[in-house]
């Protein structure tokens, strides 16, 4: 099967800046593929060029087969996408923008009626006669993706969909990707780990214009050790890091205070249960014990290390 | 043409909607209805406000329908001309601003459809401001005169569309090449200055868009005017220019 999308040593410079350099990325079809990267990574511009914005330096982006420098018409036929600040016509309702959408798909009369309804009422705009200049952030984000979606795409990009959305409107944006899991491809970019782990089932990690990474969610995890737990305990920690660190699931340990611990585990399950066995068998006192959410940071510092340029 | 006939339909809803409508059916208005009545009464307001001294006299010519005309035709070649620079300087550089031109092109809208549908656009904006603006200033100019002939007003008129749409088509190519509304509102009225130079010099403007400048003028007035050439090279720059808007924005990354 033709990949959804297909990048081959992808390249793009700006000026003395290399944003991308030599990716190579195969996304599946009908996957929801997580896009990960800090800002800078190069996630923007890889979507830019992909979309038809921007053309690369060298190598090449293949939107199904189509190479969107030559094809541009048929990438923009199959595609939907977001970018990261949409832009909308102010003086328009989102109705009218969602129809606006639809028509230059060539969308018209009871079809075009019929995906706008139903687009409006999964972006949870029915019935909003406010102007799109009068819109929250996540209002205009989810109008986004509710435009994104209007032609019921084969592929669907968005950029950064959830940054900068308070935790409702992120859960948002995050179910309506999620449902569309199994109907059609969505590569999103983000650089919220958790975002990605919650509806996507493969990833690609970029990094400074580079591909870190590309694995499914479970492949990463597996592979890359990706579970931090904190530990507070009565008394000094110094004996208990030294024990936890020849763990064969703990892969680093750190002593950030005399009491406290922080610990990257492989599995979290297994260390649930030898944490407490340890700090009884030292006779010690637990306080507290909780897992804590990955920073992409941690991530990164797992996978690669020090070892990116 | 993949988009054109949906993006069309939101640029001339755009215009309809937003300050776009007032502008300049505005501008173009508001002279059509004071350039008669001030043709009729610059002698009397002359004479009002000019030294009472005995002996001292204003000799101004009994005002006609020509001079009612000759506002009409100064007040486009000057100020509707800024007003539409002006006015068009964002037309594309403003689209790429705020990303509105991201969402659009990234569906199936050609960027020669964006380009095209824009000038269609705006091309109906002027055609239908000038018709309105032209039906009122003949109106006016009779109701203040009792005489008003239609040719030299319509000649005069038509004339000064065929320059206004090379502008129109030239800001398009600044807009898109600058990215920035003051940018090309700046370049626009210099290209403005530049055509007016010549255009006092015979030879050019009998065989460039230079002469359709001060066409207007004497098509009211009754002097002769050279329109073949001015004119075919006007309509051809307009072509070029539109053609060079579709390349320029094409090569251009968003």
């Amino acid at each position: 099967m033709i990949p959804a999308i297909e990048l081959r040593d992808l390249t793009k410079v700006y000026r003395t800046v290399r944003a991308l350099d030599g990716v190579d990325l195969e996304v599946p079809q009908g996957s929801v593929y997580g896009f990960l990267g800090p800002n800078g990574a190069g996630k923007t511009t890889a979507l830019r060029i992909l979309s038809g914005l921007s053309r690369p330096t060298s190598g090449s982006a293949h939107v199904l087969g189509n190479d969107t420098t030559l094809h541009p018409d048929q990438v923009r036929g199959v595609i939907g996408f977001l970018p990261d600040v949409p832009g909308f016509y102010s003086w328009m309702t989102g109705e009218e923008f969602l129809r606006l959408s639809g028509r230059l798909f060539g969308l018209s009369g009871r079809v075009l009626d019929q995906r706008v309804g139903a687009l409006l009422d999964l972006a949870g705009l029915s019935g909003v006669e406010t102007k799109v200049g009068g819109y929250s952030r996540g209002m205009r984000q989810r109008l986004g993706v509710a435009q994104a979606l209007i032609n019921a795409p084969r592929v669907l990009m968005l950029d950064e969909p959830t940054s900068a959305l308070d935790p409702i409107g992120r859960r948002d944006v995050l179910d309506m990707i999620a449902g569309l899991a199994g109907r059609t491809t969505v590569f999103f970019s983000t650089h919220i780990l958790s975002d990605v782990e919650r509806v996507c089932d493969r990833v690609a990690i970029l990094h400074r214009g580079r591909l870190a990474a590309q694995a499914s969610i479970d492949d990463l995890k597996a592979r890359h050790g990706i579970h931090k737990v904190r530990l507070t305990v009565r008394g000094p920690a110094r004996e208990l890091a030294a024990v936890l660190q020849s763990a064969p699931w703990a892969t680093h340990v750190e002593h950030p205070e005399d009491d406290c611990l922080e610990l990257s585990v492989q599995d979290l399950a297994a260390a649930q249960v030898a944490i407490p066995r340890e700090i009884a068998a030292l006779g010690i006192g637990l306080r507290r014990l909780e897992a804590v959410e990955l920073s992409l940071e941690d991530v990164f510092v797992d996978l690669v290390g020090s070892g990116l340029p | 043409m993949t988009g054109l006939a949906g993006f069309l339909r939101k640029e001339l809803l755009e215009i309809r909607r937003t300050w776009r409508i007032w502008v300049l059916p505005g501008i173009v208005l508001f002279f059509a209805l004071t350039g008669p009545v001030l043709a009729r009464f610059t002698p009397e307001l002359l004479q009002a406000i000019g030294p009472q001294d005995a002996g001292f006299v204003i000799e101004v010519p009994d005002p006609t329908y020509v001079h009612a005309y000759q506002q009409w035709t100064q007040n486009l070649t000057q100020i509707v001309t800024f007003a539409l620079i002006i006015m068009l300087g964002g037309v594309v550089a403003g689209e790429r601003k705020s990303g509105t031109a991201v969402l659009m092109l990234t569906k199936p809208l050609s960027r020669s459809g964006f380009i095209l549908a824009k000038f269609v656009a705006q091309s109906a904006l002027l055609v239908s401001t000038l018709l309105v603006g032209a039906a009122v200033t003949w109106g006016v100019t009779w109701a203040m005169f009792g005489e008003a002939p239609l040719r030299p007003l319509g000649a005069a008129t038509g004339v000064w569309l065929v320059w206004a749409l090379m502008f129109v088509a030239l800001m398009l190519l600044l807009s898109a090449m600058l990215g920035a509304q003051a940018g090309a509102a700046g370049l626009g009225v210099a290209v403005f200055i530049m055509l007016s130079i010549p255009s006092a010099w015979e030879t050019a403007a009998r065989f460039s868009p230079a002469g359709l400048l001060g066409a207007p003028g004497r098509l009211v007035t009754g002097q002769p005017v050279y329109l073949a050439w001015p004119l075919l090279t006007t309509f051809a720059l307009t072509a070029l220019t539109l053609g060079g808007a579709i390349v320029v924005f094409n090569k251009k990354e968003l």
